[in-house]
């Protein structure tokens, strides 16, 4: 769908915005045997993380796309993965109700630490920028923080009255967004503990993502009523809404794609990836390919490259790029 | 980071010890420059590192060479070394990143403060006042030592006898304490003398370039800047902290010094000294207890300049005393009954860090209180009761105009996803290197082990601790918990991630929501020594079972807790 997208925050220039260069599969990766939950790719862009619900998580090189590692560890399903700033260690969220810190670099690909806790599914997971904290979100309503170093719980917050879909620092470090099923959208004080903001307070539809921007103004929001919200959490005001895909069951991760002019990627129930074009709303592409919910996506920090995660029925990772011109 | 919605009042003062940290026994603490991490010097010659965000160890600075106790630390401008000085007259340089000693000087007297040159980031230079002595600059790489002139008098030579009013009240025999501290950009340093006089000293050509007396002539005893070089504090052995305004300009300052100097030709010799001190520092407020008389011991400025705090120096007790620029004391803290002997302001937050005698790191913080109308998206809090106009067609059944209004938002508007402001709380981030803002944190592989009862010895290395904190209004079990209490608690901590449960307790401050929760968590470990009495554990023995079941089990019981 060739949209007009491409739009940076150009001012009226005399020359129109190059056109949207469409994405297009590269790869598939059949890497799961079960259920793909969670697709990051590192910080540095080498590697990428996969979490699964059959127990594992896996890493491949994000350039040769082959299978570095597997790690197992875990009892039961991974729902989430996070990688620490100089992309050394990678933490995982699982149904066994415990956060794991893995050592990429190792070969064998090693759990150097648990953290114990939550007294339920953690669903969540991220490392803060200075990767000294882990904040996790729980099927437990409590968002715990986690001192990497010692695996001590630093903090407990009680923070909502549902399940916490979902945990993100922003780019210091000093807040924390949590988004969760009972409709809440709360905002932290890293330090303290305390509340500072509810962007969203309606019981539903339930929340079932949140995000800071890369520059930490801004919070993207989805709802289980499929629609995405650009917030501006000062104001407290959304600031773009973008819809046409379907999000009412699951947490499907969405993020921004700024490599190539500003866009917001989606998963969606009906098996494509979504992008939009961040300023004018316009839907421009959709990316059909999964057999399944495409329920994570990611994109990789310096090349237009996006990777997207399918369910049960589908159960692989997914490699799209930018053509060059 | 100028994050909007946190709260704008950060540059209020503390009131009640959060937490105290505890690892060896801590003699002297050093904030680095965006308060990320905390130094400590320890009396068994090492330095441990803070991390102040999660409240662990980051790092231990230790040598084989350096084994007596540490008498100050200071950090280096951008936090990349360390400068330790030693009750064994050295002093040594660490290297922060990869915990090895750079450089290490012996001199002829053990110094009691050390401070790096502020001005470079990869100081060689630093300035260290002896316990009896006229201060010294010393070259770390060359070891060499520069003695600063502690008086001028027409002779011009340097020494200085005693003054006979300053002997010390308890009889010991009187010795020239001085004190000294580098200005902002280290291109002066003012010198406080036994006679009660500040002189300026430029740093590069050690010449007195002015004079301040200060009267009541008394011995100074501490002289520290504020953060942004705009006031001058001196503690005086007169029992008063004097606060001066810095009327030199931050940069470049002993260049204004020297041009003013020059150019003033009336007067020569100490009086020219003492007309050039007059423009350079005014004072301003003079605090002390007028009541008790008090000693006073390691007063600073708070972050902005705004507070000043000094702690008494009679022994037994752990008092702070709080004051605002105006002169006006505004707060008293009063910590447990043992004696302070190190006192550090945080650079940004209001936040206290105390040392006392028993070698531990007392925090202290405000009491938060939850923000309520942070809870309610659409609400504004007021400061005081605002009267409400209602509009022409508010009660009306449909009224015309307001109604769409609301949900009329440019949504053509560009947004920004990716311009990053600067921080403004830092205003020199010039930064032309990179900033150490915190250490890595590499995850300790876990201990395989068994049972997480105390009393079985941590063997993790760095076994930190941090504990209760002291004040009544934090009491879980409605008793004030006593500091001779608080060492049995800390050991229940010793197994790092079992403490997992434990130690977030300790955390707790309100016994609110959080409150609940940790009675909670202290019924599901019937191994604790802090046996909770009966009666609060006992409702909440149901999250005993709340494990083992899944999520709805539990919900029941949360939504119990709240508000």
């Amino acid at each position: 769908m060739a949209g007009g997208g491409g739009g940076s925050s150009a001012p009226s220039s005399t020359a129109p915005p190059p056109p949207y260069r469409p994405y297009r599969l590269a790869r598939t990766l059949p890497a799961h045997t079960r259920a793909v939950s969670c697709v990051k790719f590192s910080n540095d862009g080498r590697l990428l993380a996969s979490a699964s619900l059959d127990k594992t998580v896996m890493v491949w090189s994000s350039s040769s796309l082959s299978l570095l590692a597997t790690l197992a560890g875990h009892s039961e399903g991974v729902s989430d993965v996070a990688w620490s700033s100089d992309s050394h260690y990678v933490c995982s969220a699982s149904d066994d109700r415990t956060v794991r810190i893995w050592d990429v670099r190792s070969p064998a690909g090693e759990c150097v630490k648990v953290l114990r806790g939550h007294s339920s599914f953690v669903f969540c997971v991220n490392f803060n920028p200075q990767s000294n904290l882990i904040v996790s979100g729980s099927f437990d309503e409590t968002i715990r923080l986690w001192d990497v170093k010692t695996g001590r719980c630093v903090r407990t917050i009680e923070a909502h009255d549902d399940p916490v879909t979902s945990v993100h620092f922003n780019r210091d470090g000093s807040i924390i967004v949590s988004g969760s099923h009972d409709g809440s959208c709360k905002i932290w004080d890293a330090a303290k503990g305390t509340c500072l903001k509810v962007l969203i307070d309606d019981k539903t539809p339930a929340v079932s993502f949140a995000k800071f921007s890369p520059n930490g103004k801004f919070i993207l929001v989805a709802t289980l009523d499929d629609t995405l919200k650009l917030w501006n959490y000062s104001t407290g005001k959304f600031l773009k809404i973008y819809t046409g895909h379907v999000n009412r069951t699951y947490c499907i991760t969405s993020t921004f794609s700024v490599t190539n002019g500003k866009y917001i990627v989606s998963g969606s129930e009906d098996n494509c990836v979504y992008l939009w074009d961040l300023q004018s709303k316009n839907m421009v592409q959709k990316l059909e390919g999964h057999t399944d919910t495409v329920i994570s996506v990611s994109c990789h920090p310096a090349e237009n490259k996006i990777a997207s995660a399918g369910l049960d029925n589908d159960r692989t990772v997914r490699i799209w790029i930018q053509d060059t011109a | 980071m100028n994050v909007p919605i946190i709260d704008p009042l950060q540059g209020d003062f503390p009131e009640v010890i959060e937490e105290y940290l505890q690892h060896g026994n801590m003699k002297c603490i050093a904030f680095n420059r965006r308060g990320t991490l905390l130094a400590a010097g320890c009396a068994d010659g090492s330095c441990v590192i803070w991390d102040f965000e999660t409240r662990g160890v980051a790092k231990e600075l230790r040598d084989k060479d350096c084994i007596a106790p540490i008498t100050s630390v200071c950090w280096s401008k951008y936090g990349h070394h360390i400068l330790a000085s030693a009750t064994d007259k050295s002093l040594t340089l660490w290297n922060v990143v990869n915990g090895e000693k750079m450089a290490r000087v012996t001199l002829q007297q053990t110094t009691l403060h050390a401070r790096l040159h502020p001005g470079s980031s990869t100081p060689s230079v630093c300035l260290a006042c002896p316990l009896s002595s006229a201060p010294i600059l010393v070259d770390l790489n060359t070891g060499s030592s520069t003695v600063l002139p502690v008086s001028v008098s027409d002779a011009g030579n340097g020494t200085t006898a005693p003054h006979p009013r300053n002997k010390f009240s308890d009889g010991s025999p009187p010795f020239t304490p001085t004190a000294a501290t580098f200005n902002k950009y280290g291109d002066l340093i003012y010198v406080g003398n036994s006679k009660g006089e500040i002189l300026i000293v430029d740093s590069k050509n050690i010449r007195v370039h002015a004079i301040i007396p200060i009267s009541g002539g008394s011995v100074v005893k501490d002289i520290v800047f504020s953060r942004s070089g705009q006031y001058l504090l001196t503690n005086s052995n007169d029992r008063v902290i004097r606060v001066y305004e810095n009327l030199l300009p931050q940069k470049f300052a002993a260049n204004e010094l020297e041009a003013m100097s020059s150019n003033d030709h009336e007067f020569q010799g100490i009086e020219k000294l003492k007309v050039d001190g007059s423009k350079c520092l005014l004072l301003f407020r003079e605090f002390q207890d007028a009541v008790t008389k008090i000693q006073w011991k390691a007063p600073c400025f708070s972050g902005d300049g705004e507070w000043v705090i000094g702690a008494s120096a009679s022994k037994g007790e752990h008092k702070l005393y709080i004051w605002d620029r105006a002169g006006y004391l505004v707060k008293i803290l009063e910590g447990p009954k043992e004696a302070l002997i190190d006192l550090a302001w945080h650079p940004v937050r209001p936040l206290v860090v105390s040392v006392s005698v028993a070698g531990l790191v007392y925090i202290w913080a405000k009491d938060y209180t939850e923000n309520w109308s942070a809870f309610a998206p659409d609400f504004k809090e007021l400061e005081e009761n605002e009267e409400y106009v209602e509009r022409e067609d508010e009660f009306d059944l449909m009224p015309e105009s307001e109604k769409a209004k609301d949900l009329d938002i440019n949504q053509d508007e560009e947004v920004d996803i990716v311009t990053m402001e600067k921080d403004s709380a830092f205003s020199d981030s010039e930064a032309s290197q990179e900033e150490l803002c915190f250490l890595p944190a590499i995850p300790l592989p876990d201990v395989p082990e068994q049972d997480k009862c105390l009393g079985s010895s941590s063997k993790l290395e760095d076994s930190n601790h941090s504990g209760s904190p002291f004040s009544i209004e934090a009491a879980q079990d409605g008793q004030a918990i006593l500091p001779a209490s608080s060492p049995l608690e800390v050991v229940g901590n010793s197994t790092a991630e079992e403490a997992v449960e434990t130690s977030s307790l300790k955390r707790k401050r309100k016994p609110s929501v959080k409150g609940m929760e940790l009675q909670a968590e202290k019924g599901r470990k019937p191994s604790t020594k802090i046996k909770p009495s009966g009666k609060s554990s006992k409702s909440k023995n149901k999250h005993g079972d709340g494990l083992d079941t899944n999520g709805s089990v539990l919900e029941d019981d949360v939504t119990d807790d709240y508000l």
